[in-house]
């Protein structure tokens, strides 16, 4: 079903809860897997999806398509990720780079990586980026967003986000590199 | 020493996502499942509290929000003036609708006059006395009798 047709729907009282079960069968994935690149456990993933769907419930009314449905819910996803990051390093007086090492760790846990000592270094590399520089990061790298969509989702202009894609590629490239010459 | 070539990201294989165990199985079937669970509840809230706003149509729910902020201004009007208003009636009028009762209670606690009340009075005006009166002299003399002779000497 179209995002045109869904919205169309969710405003008829009666059609509401068929248009957003909808609507969140359609973009569950993608939000789920978003928001699992960025903090990784998945029941810290499962909790922040829910959320992000109550949110889109409360605010699909007042949605302007200005911007697509699409980009609107990765917004969405993207604050509670944030956020939920951010509550986390308060909650446990932990610096920046503490919380990449506690991904990172858990990365290093996961059986499906076992073998693969490149991708283990890569998925290091990204899970010590600065939060935003991470998202920026999946947005363009996993998602394949264009730059004027992840403006849509982040409200960054298209310059910086370009700055902060290279930027980020950059620091992935000279860590896998070190922590391959340090073996 | 051996100088390993510097990693490229662009030389590695792209992924459609990070190598991340999958989550359980036929989660994506309970989620949605999960998700209405939680918004039903607001749901059904909001549908009792405002649902039958919606129905309404939007100039009628204009007509009614406008409705609803002029009352409140009313009201808001309405309650800030003084509680009491003395009604616009002659002074006499006014004060023949005061019980005695009250007069005499009133000028009991309120009966002392200051220097400046007693300054302003007039004097006495014999004119404005025999006006009053209507007596001549000799009516006055005979009704008062002779004046005290202490005070004739003074």
């Amino acid at each position: 079903m179209e995002d045109q047709e869904i919205l169309l729907k969710f405003q008829d009282p009666a059609a509401r809860n068929v248009a957003f079960n909808q609507l969140v069968r359609k973009y569950q994935q993608k939000v789920y897997w978003h928001v699992r690149k960025m903090v990784v456990d998945h029941n810290d993933a499962d909790d922040l999806t829910q959320d992000t769907f109550v949110k889109v419930w409360k605010h699909l009314g007042n949605f302007r398509q200005d911007a697509s449905l699409y980009t609107w819910i990765y917004r969405i996803a993207t604050n509670e990720c944030l956020s939920f990051l951010q509550s986390k390093r308060r909650k446990f007086f932990l610096p920046l780079n503490d919380v990449g090492a506690e991904l990172a760790a858990k990365i290093e846990a996961d059986p499906l990586l076992a073998g693969d000592e490149i991708e283990r270094k890569l998925q290091k590399a990204i899970l010590r980026l600065p939060d935003k520089q991470r998202l920026v990061f999946n947005l363009k790298y996993y998602d394949e967003m264009t730059y004027e969509q992840m403006a849509d989702v982040t409200g960054t202009s298209v310059g910086a986000l370009k700055a902060s894609y290279h930027h980020a590629v950059k620091k992935i490239e000279q860590y896998v590199t070190e922590e391959s010459s340090a073996d | 020493m051996h100088m390993k070539t510097p990693f490229r990201l662009d030389d590695h294989p792209r992924r459609p996502q990070p190598p991340l165990a999958s989550p359980p199985a036929g989660y994506f079937d309970q989620l949605p499942r999960q998700i209405m669970a939680r918004v039903q509840p607001e749901a059904a809230h909001e549908s009792v509290t405002w649902g039958w706003l919606a129905t309404l149509s939007r100039p009628l729910r204009t007509a009614l929000a406008s409705v609803v902020v002029l009352g409140g201004f009313s009201t808001a009007f309405y309650l800030s003036q003084p509680a009491t208003q003395t009604p616009n009636l002659p002074p006499a009028t006014a004060l023949a609708a005061v019980p005695e009762a009250a007069l005499i209670d009133y000028l009991a606690v309120n009966n002392q006059l200051e220097t400046e009340d007693l300054a302003s009075l007039p004097l006495p005006d014999d004119n404005l006395m025999a006006y009053f009166l209507q007596a001549s002299p000799q009516e006055l003399e005979a009704a008062l009798g002779p004046a005290p002779l202490d005070e004739a000497y003074y």
